[in-house]
Formats: C-alpha cells, sequence, structure tokens
C-alpha cells in the first residue's frame, strides 16, 4: 500500500477529509514499496548498528502514520535522521531545540485546532530532552491538555553528546560524567521516576514500554493515537555504544531489563495504575547487568560492588512488589508477557480489560 | 551540485539516497535454510517440518500430501516408529519433544477417514516397470515411490497377504489390523502397482527372471530366517526363537507353558513377546539387554532400540528388565532350563577405536527360569537369493540399495536395518536410484546441515506442554486393543504449534520487526516456501539484531 | 474612526484584525497588557483563535514556531527577561525562516530590576536574524503590526515590532483602527512555502554540515537585504489603502538645510519632535527617525544624512565597554560615505528614566561642544556616584 493511498484510508476512516491526495506514481512498485506497513523513518537513517531509539521510532511511526506532524527534540534522533539534504522521514517533521518539542508540539496542535484539522502531534525526544531540559516544556504541554502523543525515547543517558549521565541513568551506571573509580562506583542517583511525574498531571493516559516487546508497545501507540488529550509514552530503548553491549543484543537487553524488574512496564490513566505488563519469570537483575559494559564494575571483586548489585536488586524487587509486576491474572503470563511468535506474525496483542 | 533549500529543508525519504550498507564490516544476514533435527533423524525421509508448517496454518490436507511425498504410510509408522525424530527434537530442552508420531498417526488415519487421494497419477501404460520382491513396509514403499517418479511396480509376495512383518510380527495391540488394511489397502491399490500374492522367489519368480524384463528389482524379502542359538554350547530341547514364536502365537494364539521367562535381546520384538507373554499369564517375565535403558548417561548408540512408549508400557505392566547385561550360560537339567546365568556387559572402547562388548567378571548371578528365549535377529532366506547373499544378508554396498547394475536391496534384508520407517525411507532411496539411472543421471539427498539447539532464540516459544495420547490401562490391555489411542483434531493442531520451525522460517516477522533500519523487505503476508523476506543489503548495517532474535536460527551472521 | 486606547489595548485589537490563527504568550515580570486584551477577545469572541497560555516565554516562542511552521498565523508578544529567556528560540525561528510576528514592549534587563523602558532586550537579540521595526506612536506601533503581518508572509523572515514599553503600551491615545474587512481584504490570506502538512511530508530543523552552513548564513543575510525593499512597500502599499504612512525604512524631518542632524528610534523621536517646535532658538535640526533597524537600511541612511556636519545618534540601550549600539552601527555605516558627518553618541532613557523635551536644547549645545565625548550616557548624573565610579 502506498503512503498516500493509506492516507486517504485513514481520513476516509477517521472522518478526515483528504485535501488533494496525490497520485502514486506510475510504474512498477518495488518490494520496498509495496511493504505492508507504513515507513514513517526510512533507510538510511545514520543510527549506530542496532540503535533500540531508531528502531523504537518506527515502530512507533509505524503505527501512528502517516497522518501526523512530528516535533523532534534535539538528539540522536534528530541527528541520525536529519543530515541535509538527506531526510530519513516520510511524515511532516520539524526539529527546533533541545527543551522545546513539547511546546513546538503544543504550537503545532494549535494550529490543527485553529484550523480544524485533525491530524494527530505527535513530539520526540530523548530522555535528556524529557526528564531533564525539556521537563517544563512537557509538564505544560499535559498541564495545557494538548492532543499530543509524547514519546521518550530512553536510552539513559546522553549519547548524542558523548554518554553523559541524565536524571534518566539508572543507578550506578557509568557514564562519562558518572565513571567508576576508586571514590564511586557510577552514578550516585537514582533513575528519575518520570512517569509517575507524568502521571499525576491527571492526563488520560501514560505508559512505558520497551522496544523488546513490540506488539505491546505499537499496541498503547495507538491507544494513545486514539485518545484526545494529552498521551505519554517512555520507550526503554538500549543504546549499543552508551550501554557497551553488541549491537546484536538490543532486544536482548531491553527484554531482560523488563525480566528483571528495573524497567516495569505499566499503563496510567488518569493518574492511576491501569494496567502492567507481567513478567512470565522473574530473572534476576544481573542477568541483564551483565550484558552490559556499563554495569561491568559491579562485577569486579570489590564489596562495594556486591553492595550496589543487592541495591539494584532491590530496586527491581520495590518494581515488582509496587506495580504487581508477577501478575495477579493467571492468563497474563500467555497473552501481553510474552514475546512469542506464531506462524505468519505475532499474535494480536491482548485487548485492555 | 545540491543547491540549498531554503532554510535547508529535506524532501520525504531522501535518506534512501544514504547507502549504509557500506557500514557492513565483515558479516551480513543470509537465510540458511538449515535441515530441522526431526527430519535429519527420519530414517524414511520425512520433513516434519515442513508438514507441522502447514499444519500450523491449518492446512490439514495439505499437511498430509507433504508427509506422503516421503512416506505413504503414516498410520503405520505413526503406531510403530521408535521415533528417532522425537529423541532429535530441539524442543526437547524446552518442555518436552513434540509428539509427532502422535500427529503423523493422527494425519495417516485422517486420509483414511476422509479417503484424501495419494498425490500421485497413473503412469502411462508403457512407462518403466519395477519388479518389487516383498510387500513388506520397503516394497511398499518403493511401490509407492515408483508411481511418484513416473513407473509402474509390480509387487511378488510369497504370503498370501501383504505387509510383511507389519502383518506377522507386530502385535495388534500396537498397529490394529484394520488401521493397517485400511493403509496398505489404499496404496497398493493406486493404479500403477500390481501385487502377486503366493509367488514365492525361487520358486515362481527368479531374480534374473525379474531383471531381464524389468527396468530394476528391488530386493524387500525381509528376514524370516532365525538364526543358530546356544549359551556356552547349550541348546534347549524346547528352544523357541523370539519372532517364530512371536509369529506363531500371532497365527494360533498359543505360547508354550512356562512361569519364567527370560527374553534375551533388545529390539521390539523382544519387547513384545516380553508384553504378550506377560499378559498370556508367564507369571515372571525379564527381559536382558546388553543395551542402556533411557537417561542422561546414556549414549544414543547404547540405548535400548525400542519404541520408547512401549518400554514405558512394558514397565507399566510388570516386566522386568536389566540393561547391559547377557545370558552368559544355561543350567540345565537334563535338556530342559531350570536357570541362566547373567552377568553384566558394556560396551567399551576397544584398542582399535571400535567399540566392543566386554563381560565383566564377577557379576555374574543365577535366575531361577524355565525358559530362555533369545531375540537376537534374523536373517534373509536364502531361497532364490543364493547369488546375493553375504554373510546371512544382502548387504548393498550403498545407501541406495544398490546391489549391481539394476538389482537393490531394501529393507531388513540389507542387514542395516531394524526399523519400519528405515524399510520405507530404503524404498524411496531405491526407487529415487532407479529413477535417476534412467533419466542418465544420479540421486540426490538432503545435504543441508541440521540446526543445532543452540541456535534457535527459545524466548518466543512460550511454554507448552506435549500432548499425551489417551492410553488402555493396564488391566484392560489385551492381545487385540490397541493400546495408545488417538490424540485427535485439537490436540494434533495444538502438538503443530509447539513446532519451533528449526532452521526453517517461520514467518514470524521479528527479523521485519526488529530491523531498525528497514533493511529486511517482506515478500508476502503468509507462505510456506522458506522465503518471506529480503535482506535490502543497500542498507543492511550488519548489526546482527534479525540473527539474534531469529526464533528458528534461519538468519544466521555470515562473513560477506 | 478613531477611538482612545491605550498603547497595549490598541495593539490587540490591531493583531486581532490580522486574524491570527495561534497565539501564545506567557505573562512575565514585566507584562504588558497586550496579551490579556487578546485573551478578552477571545473570551469575549471576538476573536476566533487559538490561545495558548504557556508557562514560560520560551515556551510562548517554541509554540508559535510549531504554529507557523504548519503554515499557521502566528502572534506572541514579549518584553524584558522574556524576550531573553527566548533568545534561543528567536535564533531558531529566524534560522528556519518562519513567518511570525511578535511585538516586544521594550524594557529594560535586569540586574538591578527594572520594570521601565530601555532597548536592551530587543538589542540582545539584535543578531537573531529577526526583522525589528520600531514604532515611534502607538498609531505607527498598531499600523506597523498590521504591516509586519504582510511583511513576515512576503519575506518567510519573522518580524519583531518593537514599541517602548510603558511610555508608548501604557499610554492612552486616540487610535485609528483600520476596519476589519479593509484589512482582510489588504492582508492576504497566510501562506506558507514549507509547511508541516502530511500531504507534502518536508523536514524543517535539519542538520546542516560546513558544506552548507555558510550558504545558509548567506541566504538568510541576502533575504533581510532584500526585505528592505519589501518593507517600504508594504508602507506604500499601506498609506495608498489606509491614506497612512508608519515611517518605511527611516523618516527625515525638521530642517533640510541644518547641519546637526539627530537620529532615534522609537517613542524618543515624538519627544525630539516636540523639543524641537518648541525650543526653535536652540537651532534648526534634521531629524531622523530608524524604523527599520534589521535590516538595517545602509543606503536611505547614508542618502538622510547627505549635507550633516554632525549627527547625534540616540541610543536607548548600552553596550557596556563599546558604548551605545545604534551609535556604532551608523557611524559604521557611514564610515562608507564620501563626506561622513562627525558623528556622537549618547545612551539616553536607561530604565525608564524620563526624557524632557529640553532634551533637544541639550543634545544641540553638545554636539556644538568640541570637547564633548564621542558616547556618553547623556543623562547620567555623576554627583550620583562614588568618584571610583564616575
Amino acid at each position: 500500500m502506498t503512503d498516500a493511498t493509506r492516507l486517504a484510508e485513514l481520513r476516509q476512516k477517521f472522518g478526515r477529509v483528504p485535501e488533494g491526495p496525490s497520485d502514486p506514481k506510475p510504474g512498477t512498485v518495488s518490494p520496498r514499496e509495496a511493504q505492508p506497513r507504513f515507513r514513517g523513518l526510512e533507510s538510511g537513517h545514520r543510527a549506530c548498528q542496532g540503535c533500540g531509539e531508531a528502531l523504537a521510532a518506527r515502530l512507533v511511526m509505524e503505527c501512528a502514520g502517516p497522518d501526523v506532524i512530528v516535533a523532534n527534540a534535539t538528539g540522536c534522533l534528530e541527528v541520525f535522521t536529519t543530515a541535509w539534504p538527506q531526510s530519513a522521514w516520510r511524515v511532516p517533521w520539524v526539529h527546533s531545540l533541545f527543551e522545546n518539542a513539547a511546546a513546538v508540539a503544543s504550537g503545532i496542535e494549535a494550529a490543527m485546532k485553529a484550523r480544524g484539522k485533525n491530524t494527530k502531534v505527535l513530539a520526540f525526544g530523548g530522555d535528556g530532552a524529557t526528564y531533564d531540559i525539556g521537563f517544563q516544556s512537557l509538564s505544560g504541554m499535559l498541564e495545557r491538555y494538548h492532543n499530543v502523543l509524547y514519546v521518550c525515547y530512553d536510552n539513559e543517558a546522553y549519547m548524542n553528546t558523548g554518554i553523559q549521565r541524565s536524571s534518566s541513568t539508572p543507578h550506578a551506571a557509568t557514564t562519562t560524567t558518572s565513571p567508576a573509580g576508586k571514590e564511586r562506583m557510577g552514578k550516585r542517583h537514582l533513575k528519575k521516576d518520570l512517569v509517575s511525574i507524568i502521571a499525576a498531571h491527571h492526563i488520560p493516559y501514560a505508559a512505558s514500554a520497551s522496544v523488546a516487546f513490540p506488539q505491546d508497545l505499537q499496541r498503547k501507540v495507538r491507544y494513545a493515537m486514539g485518545i484526545e488529550g494529552p498521551t505519554f509514552l517512555v520507550i526503554h530503548s538500549p543504546c549499543p555504544l552508551g550501554w557497551k553491549h553488541d549491537s546484536r543484543l538490543t532486544i536482548d537487553v531491553a527484554r531482560k531489563a523488563v525480566e528483571c524488574g528495573l524497567f516495569p512496564m505499566v499503563e496510567l490513566e488518569r493518574g492511576s495504575l491501569s494496567n502492567v505488563m507481567p513478567i512470565r519469570q522473574v530473572r534476576p537483575v544481573t542477568d541483564y547487568l551483565e550484558l552490559q559494559g556499563r554495569f561491568r564494575h559491579l562485577f569486579a571483586d570489590d564489596p562495594r560492588a556486591e553492595e550496589e548489585r543487592a541495591h539494584l536488586q532491590a530496586l527491581a524487587d520495590y518494581n515488582i512488589t509496587t506495580y504487581g509486576l508477577t501478575g495477579g491474572d493467571p492468563d497474563n503470563a500467555d497473552t501481553v508477557g510474552t514475546a512469542a511468535v506464531g506462524r505468519g506474525g505475532h499474535p494480536a496483542g491482548r485487548l485492555r480489560p | 551540485m545540491t543547491i540549498l533549500t531554503r532554510s535547508a529543508y529535506g524532501e520525504p525519504g531522501t535518506s534512501l539516497d544514504f547507502k549504509t550498507g557500506n557500514w557492513r564490516s565483515t558479516e551480513k544476514p543470509v537465510h540458511i535454510h538449515a535441515k530441522a533435527p526431526c527430519h535429519g533423524a527420519c530414517p524414511a525421509g520425512e520433513d516434519q517440518q515442513a508438514w507441522f508448517a502447514l499444519l500450523q496454518e491449518g492446512r490439514v490436507e495439505a499437511a498430509w500430501r507433504a508427509l506422503v511425498a516421503a512416506n505413504p504410510l503414516p498410520g503405520v509408522t505413526g503406531r510403530v516408529c521408535p521415533h528417532p525424530c522425537e529423541t532429535a527434537c530441539n524442543r526437547k530442552a524446552l518442555d518436552g519433544a513434540l509428539a509427532i508420531h502422535n500427529v503423523e498417526r493422527w494425519l495417516g488415519d485422517e486420509a483414511v477417514a476422509n479417503g484424501w487421494a495419494y498425490p500421485v497419477e497413473e503412469p502411462p501404460a508403457d512407462a518403466p516397470v519395477v519388479a518389487i520382491i516383498g510387500a513388506g513396509p520397503a516394497g511398499v514403499s518403493a511401490a509407492y515411490h515408483a508411481l511418484r517418479h513416473g513407473m509402474r511396480a509390480r509387487i511378488f509376495e510369497a504370503a498370501s497377504e501383504a505387509g510383511g512383518l507389519l502383518r506377522s510380527a507386530i502385535p495388534p495391540t500396537r498397529l490394529p489390523r484394520a488401521a493397517l488394511n485400511a493403509e496398505l489397502d489404499r496404496v497398493l491399490s493406486l493404479p500403477g502397482i500390481e501385487v502377486t500374492c503366493r509367488a514365492r522367489l525361487g520358486r515362481d519368480v527368479s531374480v534374473e527372471a525379474l531383471a531381464a524384463d524389468h527396468a530394476a528389482v528391488l530386493l524387500a524379502p525381509g528376514c524370516q530366517e532365525g538364526r543358530d542359538w546356544d549359551v556356552g554350547g547349550s541348546v534347549p530341547a524346547d528352544h523357541h526363537e523370539g519372532l517364530a514364536l512371536l509369529k506363531e502365537f500371532m497365527d494360533h494364539g498359543q505360547f508354550p507353558a512356562a512361569q519364567r521367562v527370560i527374553v534375551h535381546g533388545g529390539g521390539n520384538t523382544a519387547m513384545d513377546l516380553c508384553r504378550l507373554m506377560k499378559r498370556f499369564g508367564v507369571g515372571e517375565v525379564t527381559l536382558v539387554t546388553a543395551s542402556g535403558l533411557p537417561g542422561p548417561d546414556t549414549a544414543t548408540d547404547d540405548l535400548i532400540n525400542v519404541v520408547p512408549r512401549e518400554l514405558e508400557e512394558a514397565l507399566e505392566e510388570g516386566i522386568e528388565i536389566i540393561p547391559h547385561a547377557t545370558v552368559n550360560r544355561l543350567i540345565m537339567r537334563g535338556s530342559k532350563v531350570v536357570g541362566a546365568e547373567v552377568a553384566s556387559l558394556k560396551k567399551v572402547p576397544g584398542t582399535d577405536g571400535r567399540k566392543k562388548r566386554v563381560t565383566f567378571e564377577g557379576t555374574e548371578r543365577v535366575r531361577d527360569v524355565d525358559m530362555v528365549i533369545p531375540c537376537i535377529g534374523e536373517m534373509v532366506d536364502p531361497e532364490g537369493l543364493h547369488s546375493w547373499i553375504n554373510r546371512g544378508y544382502l548387504r548393498p554396498s550403498d545407501h541406495w540399495g544398490t546391489l549391481s547394475d539394476r538389482i537393490y536391496a531394501l529393507g531388513d534384508a540389507r542387514g542395516d536395518r531394524g526399523t519400519v520407517a528405515e524399510a520405507i525411507g530404503d524404498g524411496a532411496r531405491a526407487v529415487a536410484a532407479v529413477a535417476a539411472r534412467l533419466n542418465g543421471g544420479e540421486a540426490t539427498t538432503d545435504t543441508r546441515a541440521e540446526l543445532p539447539a543452540s541456535d534457535l532464540n527459545p524466548v518466543y516459544y512460550p511454554p507448552a506442554a506435549r500432548s499425551v495420547a489417551p492410553k488402555l490401562p493396564v488391566s484392560e490391555r489385551t492381545f487385540e486393543a490397541e493400546i495408545e489411542g488417538d490424540i485427535g483434531h485439537e490436540a494434533a493442531l495444538a502438538e503443530a504449534a509447539r513446532c519451533l520451525s528449526c532452521g526453517n522460517c517461520l514467518a514470524c516477522d521479528n527479523c521485519w520487526t526488529f530491523c531498525p533500519d528497514s533493511a529486511v523487505i517482506k515478500t508476502a503476508e503468509l507462505a510456506t516456501d522458506g522465503s518471506f523476506y529480503l535482506f535490502d543489503l543497500d542498507y543492511c548495517k550488519g548489526c546482527g539484531l534479525c540473527a539474534q532474535e531469529c526464533p528458528t536460527g534461519y538468519i544466521q551472521m555470515r562473513p560477506e | 474612526m478613531r477611538e482612545a486606547l491605550e498603547g497595549s489595548q490598541a495593539i490587540a485589537r490591531a493583531v486581532a484584525l490580522c486574524e491570527p490563527d495561534v497565539v501564545a504568550a506567557y505573562p512575565i515580570t514585566p507584562q504588558t497588557h497586550i496579551v490579556e486584551n487578546l485573551s478578552e477577545l477571545v473570551a469575549q469572541g471576538d476573536l476566533h483563535t487559538e490561545f495558548v497560555s504557556v508557562e514560560s516565554e520560551f515556551s510562548a516562542a517554541s509554540v508559535v514556531l510549531g504554529a507557523a511552521a504548519t503554515g499557521a498565523r502566528a502572534y506572541t508578544a514579549t518584553a524584558s527577561q522574556g524576550t531573553l529567556l527566548m533568545a534561543e528560540v528567536l535564533f531558531n525561528i529566524a534560522g528556519m525562516r518562519l513567518p511570525l510576528v511578535m511585538t516586544v514592549a521594550n524594557r529594560a534587563v535586569s540586574a538591578p530590576l527594572s520594570i521601565w523602558n530601555d532597548h536592551a532586550d530587543s538589542m540582545a537579540v539584535r543578531d537573531s536574524g529577526w526583522i525589528q521595526l520600531h514604532a515611534t506612536s502607538n498609531q505607527e506601533a498598531v499600523d506597523t503590526t498590521i504591516q509586519a503581518f504582510r511583511i513576515t508572509q512576503e519575506t518567510e523572515l519573522p518580524v519583531m515590532v518593537c514599541m517602548d514599553g510603558f511610555i508608548l503600551t501604557h499610554t492612552m491615545e486616540p487610535i485609528d483602527l483600520p476596519d476589519r474587512m479593509a484589512v482582510r481584504d489588504w492582508l492576504p490570506p497566510m501562506a506558507f512555502s514549507r509547511s508541516l502538512d502530511p500531504e507534502r511530508p518536508l523536514s524543517l530543523g535539519m542538520l546542516v554540515s560546513p558544506d552548507y552552513f555558510p550558504e545558509i548564513r548567506h541566504s538568510h543575510h541576502a533575504a533581510m537585504q532584500q526585505a528592505l525593499a519589501v518593507i517600504e512597500e508594504v508602507d506604500t502599499s499601506f498609506h495608498s489603502r489606509f491614506g497612512r504612512a508608519a515611517g518605511g525604512l527611516l523618516t527625515v524631518e525638521g530642517d533640510p538645510e541644518a547641519k546637526v542632524g539627530i537620529l532615534a528610534m522609537g517613542s524618543t523621536v515624538g519627544t525630539l519632535r516636540a523639543g524641537m517646535a518648541h525650543y526653535v532658538e536652540a537651532g534648526p535640526a534634521r531629524l531622523i527617525t530608524l524604523r527599520s533597524f534589521r535590516p538595517f537600511p545602509a543606503e536611505a541612511l547614508r542618502e538622510a544624512v547627505e549635507g550633516l556636519d554632525c549627527l547625534i545618534v540616540i541610543d536607548r540601550a548600552i553596550s557596556p565597554g563599546l558604548g551605545g549600539v545604534l551609535g556604532t552601527e551608523v557611524a559604521a555605516v557611514l564610515s562608507q560615505s564620501a563626506r561622513p558627518p562627525h558623528i556622537l553618541n549618547h545612551a539616553l532613557g536607561l530604565g525608564g528614566r524620563d526624557i524632557p523635551e529640553t532634551v533637544y536644547v541639550d543634545l544641540l549645545d553638545a554636539g556644538r561642544d568640541p570637547d564633548a565625548p564621542r558616547f556618553s550616557v547623556f543623562d547620567a548624573d555623576m554627583t550620583k556616584l562614588a568618584p571610583e565610579d564616575r
């Protein structure tokens, strides 16, 4: 299906009036053009090998596009997709600054509203742009109730600028500004509990997702897209370069983050926990930590390393208890909490209860 | 020269001009098309993974057709085969091997019940004809595969009915005659196959005469001739050889009277005999076998060669099994056996590097028994085959069964076979060789490598217990009623869903879903030909995610 | 029809006549009544616009940036600290060549805290790439605001309309607001060549390598130069439609034979005009009103000063360590003239210090004094300073 047909179809479905759609180009259709999904983020972008953020953005665009406008904060995603004159985006896209994606998105949304258009507005930012520098404009956007889906691609440090710690960097992880050494065991502080803060804005929907669970991720995007009002999604997106793991392990690492409880997969509606992705089989945090160079110092023969491992385990256990991640519904483990595959594609994610 | 756009805006998707494929350093992803271990292990040459794939799509008849492309008797093998496919199944390490034999049997029975047509056509009247000696599983398979290759088949069977050992030596509790007859009849009545019963080799037909007016002669006479047996020079007066005893029982329903019996051997005949005798009323039945029982420390080549569930059922029924042992000596009172000296034995590496059996001194013990029955295998009846027999068997020179120019040996008569599945495979192979020779070429085998379990990514397979077939309780087991039941439609499809699709594309979309670079291109929504996705190497950066996350090991990173 | 309106209110009404799609603003202290008045118009149903009450000036600029990028007509207003908080976004808006109008109610920048007028705020962002037009009166501010919407559309450069905080924004004057239908007729519907639109999904704000960065900046500079003509044309067109011009690039008045000139921007011009009328005995002078500070009308300025021996440039801002910003720029531009006038530069009215009409006399006196400094904070009273601070 061409992008134009898909656009027309969507507008038909959602009552959006086509405004002179361009006809698909005549001639043969290449296999790439004939893909049965919308490629909002095209090949040829310059993300590193195995980039979790590129994957996350691709997954989001697939089910959000094409009738969207994206406001993108400064960061890896912005840089690796838009080295002029080559853009990897197939949706209208604007990058302004590091800290204002939410505000720019607010303005775009206000303009859509003023002009009676239903095009959905997306705001993208990394964890630096979201947890830290753009936090205020995000809060403002949520409070003003703009019809924007804000997606935070969380790779837990300032990767674009050279792997500096952010407020999203996990406790005890090393970055270039939280190195481990004689006096320090990596980052001294905790990872900010952003989802709870976001949820406290009493917005319709806030959720966490992971690239390791694409069906769940896309279900959450679709759900958020259907909501008229501010919604928020944070996607755990491993960075092979910054986390120091092999590029082929991106999904494995992301999956283990969820399975050990360090990255809880939760959904909050109007500030209340409405759903969690249960963990089928809880793993020890070391399964997750040992894959990554940023935690290598935690495996040294050093009592402090042992203490920090225990600390991280305690944090994971806390998440499991607080969010009930082992699940009360016996059916959960066989539906949402799995990465199951079947012949001919993944089984559809279960509808929300 | 690129002209600057106002404020340097960009047009959509123009990053396609930037080919990131040259970022790959050493490796690229490839589709390996490996052989699933079940397929690799199947002596009949079935590709279980392939027909499970069709079942997963709910295409039951198509699955059966794919199955019978290799094995025309799935209803039979599903009941009697020791299923090395299940032993090889990679799911074994997760939550139990697939119950392949149950599904195979179910498919065979479904085909009979629904009258599905075998995927063969009648060859032209002037097509080459192969002559086949013996209508046992090897001969029947050969005849069927002859049709698949466009040849006609003429079978000569010495007995009054087709079936060979399936009929003469396998008790109906394992293979009900109705099931056997239905499947055999369907195959043998296919146009192009002609069966002549009561035609004995050496009396009614001769290999030489057949060779003169047939495209080839396929010898599948089976093994009918008991071996000479004595222990320390003693042969009891009432000596009975196992297979003969079994056949006799099947014909007349009688065993010689005995209270305590030792069966010496380690195959299905020994097992069938033990169980039947126990059911017939023999108080103590002991199986003495040189092989080991299944267990973590048992080497594959040391494992007792019986259908695993038969072993379980035998133990349920109270058969005693002494593994790694042999009967050293018979204790005779006159010409009658009153006891047997049993000693421990094991295969150990010899000085020439080959394993040899060593009996350990000091392990001898005496059992009081009325009868010792050897089940140590049979040899080819030499009648009409004298010029081909070599130390009791036909012993062909190769995998295809070649004895000479147009004469092939199949099945048990080869001397290196022991299962129905091997016999069926021999039929297919010999005919393939004949057909290839007629076409002036050579037959080929599937040389793909087997996929090891370590290449799978097991996280994508949610736990699913192996389905269990209903079974008659011990108290209800007779000489006629089939012990293991049908698993049924639902369980068969559930079992199919457990197939990991080792080394073959599952069309699960993982590679397509996980590629951060959209360098995996989907080619069809659903297909089974093994190539659903293309790698767009113009953009693939070689990160290896697709290979890592491929559940089936179908994608692997290989040097450029 | 003339109405007595407070400056802020007049601007709000002018903005409303232009029917913006999106208005965003934040009430930073010191604030103006512009956005309050706009809110009131929205509340009363006199203005159909998406009014976004943001959480900071930074977001105010960002919101209108986003709106403008979609091709919407967008407006914001700021002053003082707010302008500086916006600074990063202002550079970004201009660099992206987005059409946008913003009122700057010029005020001093802290510390120390001052809520009163000077030009330190807009001067601080003079290199952002925005068009900066200064109004001398509320009528001019109204007319310039309306013109700004047309200029920004034609040039695809953002326009900052500068008006003196308090002095203009909080002053009641009779204002002639054009008729709504006439403005609708005169102002073409909003159009933007690179709008964010799913039908033509462009990428804006891309990364540019050194291979093209100088060209980007050159093209921006060239666009600003070309905007000089647009600013003049739009004023001319406005004049012919509404019977009133708003000052073109610059205006010249006073005695054409005078050898002394005074150049100023904003409301100071009104004070000087009154001084010139009252204190004829102080001598003739040529009064030059610079309306377009960016782009800087070098050619027009060279013509305007022809025949002058001395030009006194009034700055309402100071670049500490250098002197006046405007004065320095004027001197630089005129240095290329065949016979440049002697240039004196004085900062006046910083932080809201009242500029009396007599300043006209004092400036001319100072101009005649051969020992007068080339730059001074003209109204600074040295006696208020400790000796070491003078």
